[in-house]
């Protein structure tokens, strides 16, 4: 970053907040093409069943209804979707991909799951039609829980399988099995871990325009990943990658199921939209969105935890099933996620984790906030507080004894990360974060004098403090194009999607540092691929880290362009430039300077010629692949009341203190925490999706489906520690997950703590205060 | 969902046995039947409304086929319905004892799976709309009795 950087770690308000304020951000429902049709998909009512015909006949004699299409009608277009994530080479490791249909035959395998496509004049005739499509089923008995799923003679979901298995893998580092045997303590439990909704603003949204005499096809798609869109569709659709634009607008909230690529709605729209010659557009309504959109985190963990008497740990032994849903398009992202995260900040010498993913007939798993995270640092935190008890050793302080020094970086844990690269962290300070919540929340004072006088007072208040990785900004690569436009203003172009990241803003700032210019005047444009057709997507926490870095690149190389022109025009040396105010400009007072615009176009002559080796005008791309992710670390701490009598709970603190490595806009930043503990905290006490024994999803719908609103979540403290990467050049991690990753386990701890005297132990997230009065319930009568 | 409970109708067995066995009397006795015909030897075919929390007056296409006959003592009914928002199918046992009065005790028990979209959106309501709709179909059908009995 050059000396004049003036934005890097700075609040800077973010720039694309006065069009999202003011309406006048474009979001995919909105827009409209003259004579667009509407989509409506028929769907499954049944978990698991075959699929004995689907009689169209009505639905296409009513009025206004263009074309119903069925598996049976897509030809060769019909194919099962592509395995996105291939599993990292893990000796020994078994995959079964199965992934998801564009439209069901012969067996429909979650409830959601689309059987035909409808397509009329507008959504309501539509929908209407929907109910003149008669479906024949017969139905199957449904896979719902995890050990019946696996047990012999259970309906099989995919029946070429011989079980409903979908992977089964193994990682082990150390012996744990000799370092058990030294063990003055083994803490061993099962815990559960269920499903949550991402519950995104905007629900996912596709609009097709199919242009015949230009022979291009523009996709508007709530995807977190266009640039993959474009190449998968172009792929099976056999067009040319440039006649496919695929542009990701403004998204109403990713979380990861937007990341989820090729949803039968994405692949059937366009063929659609071919087929007929009409613009097509479906806007998923947020019932189809809790059968039809990815979901996460069903987990079964059989763990234990090995320790000396002194609190520090020998080894870990987890065993554990994982829900992959339906089919299992995102591989194993998932569940190695919870595999490396379990081991956190942690010295953890030895360590056996052994999954089996299992096919159940719900809807598909794929990465939600968090992705897996969460179930490992809730089975490591929960073994922690269970073992500190048992040794009567202060919760912060076994924690501090096990932390890793900073003198262990870089780090490697000698197992396979989700990226297919082994777990090494980059770089870290933990002790210090943990010093500094701890501090803050006032965990001695409240341990010693608070509580004390409050359970007096015959209030349950209790403390929770725990720790968290996040592994973030994983390859492959991002690029970016940055251009000084005449006017003065730059243009940057990253083929990332944004959700509401702030990518306008802390993209501008890294570029605004590198040529000195306003970052008001650098206008970002993300997920468009007309724009820029390289790249990734926007998942693992990894937009600011990768195509930061890439923007950063991309400036410096311009930047370089800029002083080389600016040199030869003002007759000084490079290093007697600056770039400074729009300019560049010989440093010193009363310097000569020249504006940038005006350089563009002395750049960008219309007379004489580009010497070979140059190029015109003051634009360059660059690409940024970093071989591995870096590592964010932190420390959620709060204080909670639960009142025994009703269940309920009041958070009276919630504190995070991160390190992100880093920081470039603690706006930004602090934003993705409150946010992501609000999500968490959704997930520990309010939010579950339950499915009944036929595989029936029994509340869909938010009357039902409880997130937490303004009054549940408190203000959110926040204190940030930057240790930096050494993986990019500015020392970036990322932060999109650090808020929701330990709420769970955070919950369990302080919750416990205010319930102490009632002896009830948490292993369990969700809770809800049915299912925590239930606990307290049964607490007390073991007690009597 | 399963429903079970108890019943008791001020009248005897046989007449009760009747009631239960005649389309036109079902039809007006339970909520929301719009229709109710026989369409074979104990089969029945009817369309029904009904109102699930946020769910209102969907209409459900049902076919009730009644089994395990032993009059006047039990039967019980294959019951499969489907409509816009969602489907049922299960089944429902009743049993009928003559006591001192006469009256007739019933005990009736169901277990009906529901799903689709009722049973996203309405399941928090499903049991008690389910038990109420029960209750006014007994008070209907022992009112009707009554006024059988009361013209004899």
């Amino acid at each position: 970053m050059p000396a004049e950087a003036r934005y890097l770690s700075a609040r800077v308000l973010r720039n694309e907040d006065a069009r999202l304020l003011t309406g006048r951000a474009l979001f995919v429902d909105d827009v409209q093409i003259e004579g667009m049709l509407h989509v409506a998909f028929v769907r499954s009512e049944h978990a698991h069943g075959r699929l004995k015909g689907v009689d169209v006949s009505a639905a296409m004699r009513r009025l206004g209804v263009v074309a119903v299409y069925t598996a049976e009608d897509l030809g060769d277009y019909w194919r099962a979707g592509p395995l996105l994530v291939p599993p990292p080479p893990i000796p020994n490791l078994v995959f079964h991909a199965c992934t998801q249909v564009p439209l069901a035959k012969d067996k429909v395998r979650h409830v959601g799951e689309a059987i035909a496509m409808i397509v009329a004049e507008n959504r309501y005739v539509a929908e209407d039609a929907i109910r003149d499509v008669v479906v024949d089923i017969e139905p199957l008995d449904a896979v719902v829980d995890l050990e019946k799923g696996l047990a012999p003679g259970a309906p099989l979901i995919h029946e070429q399988l011989t079980s409903n298995a979908a992977a089964h893998v193994v990682q082990r580092k150390g012996d744990y099995a000799s370092a058990r045997k030294k063990a003055d303590l083994v803490v061993k439990r099962r815990f559960f871990y269920d499903r949550g909704a991402a519950a995104a603003i905007e629900n996912r949204a596709i609009a097709v325009n199919w242009d015949p005499k230009a022979e291009e096809l523009t996709i508007w798609d709530t995807t977190q990943a266009p640039i993959p869109i474009r190449n998968g569709l172009a792929k099976m659709l056999g067009l040319l990658e440039s006649q496919v634009n695929v542009i990701a607008p403004f998204v109403g909230g990713g979380f990861g199921p937007k990341i989820m690529m090729f949803y039968p709605e994405e692949v059937l729209l366009p063929w659609a939209a071919i087929r007929l010659s009409r613009p097509l557009k479906w806007t998923e309504d947020r019932q189809e969105n809790f059968y039809a959109t990815t979901q996460e985190r069903g987990q079964v963990h059989d763990a234990e935890m090995a320790f000396t008497r002194e609190g520090r740990i020998l080894g870990v032994h987890d065993v554990f099933l994982f829900d992959t849903g339906a089919y299992d398009p995102y591989g194993l992202t998932i569940p190695i996620n919870s595999q490396c995260t379990l081991l956190g900040p942690y010295d953890i010498p030895n360590y056996e984790s052994e999954f089996t993913a299992v096919f159940t007939n719900k809807t598909i798993v794929t990465p939600v906030r968090g992705a897996g995270r969460q179930h490992g640092v809730f089975v490591s935190e929960r073994l922690l507080d269970i073992a500190a008890r048992e040794l009567r050793i202060d919760r912060v302080e076994i924690r501090k004894r096990n932390l890793l020094g900073p003198d262990r970086f870089p780090h490697n844990h000698e197992i396979m990360f989700q990226d297919s690269a082994p777990l090494v962290y980059d770089s870290g300070n933990y002790l210090p974060t943990l010093e500094q919540a701890v501090d803050l929340i006032g965990y001695d004072k409240f341990i010693k004098d608070e509580q004390p006088r409050l359970r007096a007072e015959g209030k349950h208040v209790g403390i929770g403090v725990v720790c968290y990785v996040e592994g973030t900004g994983i390859g492959p690569y991002e690029g970016a194009r940055v251009t000084v436009e005449p006017s003065g203003k730059v243009r940057v172009a990253t083929g990332v999607g944004t959700q509401g990241q702030g990518h306008f803003t802390v993209f501008a700032q890294l570029v605004a540092d590198a040529l000195g210019v306003d970052v008001e005047d650098v206008r970002v444009v993300t997920g468009d691929t007309r724009e820029f057709h390289w790249g990734t997507g926007t998942f693992a926490s990894r937009g600011a880290v990768v195509a930061g870095s890439a923007c950063h690149a991309a400036a410096m190389a311009v930047r370089e362009k800029i002083l080389r022109l600016g040199s030869s025009l003002l007759n000084v040396t490079p290093e007697q430039l600056e770039l400074r105010g729009g300019q560049v400009r010989v440093i010193g007072a009363n310097g000569a300077a020249i504006g940038l615009g005006e350089l563009s176009g002395l750049a960008n002559p219309l007379r004489g010629a580009v010497r070979p080796g140059t190029e015109p005008g003051l634009e360059s791309t660059a690409y940024f692949g970093p071989d591995r992710g870096s590592t964010a670390s932190g420390v959620h701490a709060m204080i909670i009341e639960v009142d025994p009598e009703t269940a309920m709970v009041e958070i009276k603190r919630y504190l995070v203190a991160h390190d992100c490595g880093t920081i470039i806009n603690p706006l930004i930043v602090e934003g993705q925490i409150h946010g992501g503990v609000a999500q968490g905290i959704g997930n520990a006490f309010y939010e579950q999706l339950v499915y009944d024994e036929q595989g029936q999803l029994l509340n869909a719908s938010f009357m039902d489906y409880l997130i937490p609103t303004a009054t549940d979540v408190p203000r959110v403290e926040t204190a940030h520690r930057e240790t930096p990467s050494p993986f990019n050049p500015i020392g970036l991690k990322g932060v999109g997950e650090a808020g929701c990753i330990p709420t769970g386990a955070l919950f369990a701890q302080a919750v416990e703590d205010a319930l102490s005297d009632l002896g009830v132990e948490i292993t369990e997230i969700p809770l809800s205060p049915n299912r925590l009065f239930e606990l307290i319930e049964s607490a007390k009568a073991a007690g009597k | 969902m399963i429903l079970t409970g108890t019943y008791i109708f001020n009248g005897p067995r046989a007449a009760v046995w009747d009631l239960l066995q005649d389309p036109a009397v079902l039809a007006k006795a339970l909520p929301g039947t719009k229709t109710l015909t026989r369409t074979a030897d104990d089969q029945y075919h009817g369309v029904m409304k009904v109102s699930v929390g946020p769910v209102t007056a969907a209409e459900f296409a049902v076919n009730v086929e009644l089994k395990d006959k032993v009059p006047p003592e039990k039967f019980s009914m294959q019951i499969d319905g489907k409509g816009a928002v969602g489907f049922t199918k299960g089944t429902a046992t009743i049993d009928l004892q003559e006591q001192p009065g006469p009256v007739t005790v019933m005990n009736y028990s169901s277990d009906v799976q529901i799903g689709g979209k009722i049973a996203g959106v309405g399941q928090r309501l499903l049991e008690s709309v389910g038990k109420m709709m029960t209750k006014q179909a007994l008070e209907a059908l022992n009112r009707e009795l009554q006024s059988r009995l009361g013209k004899q």
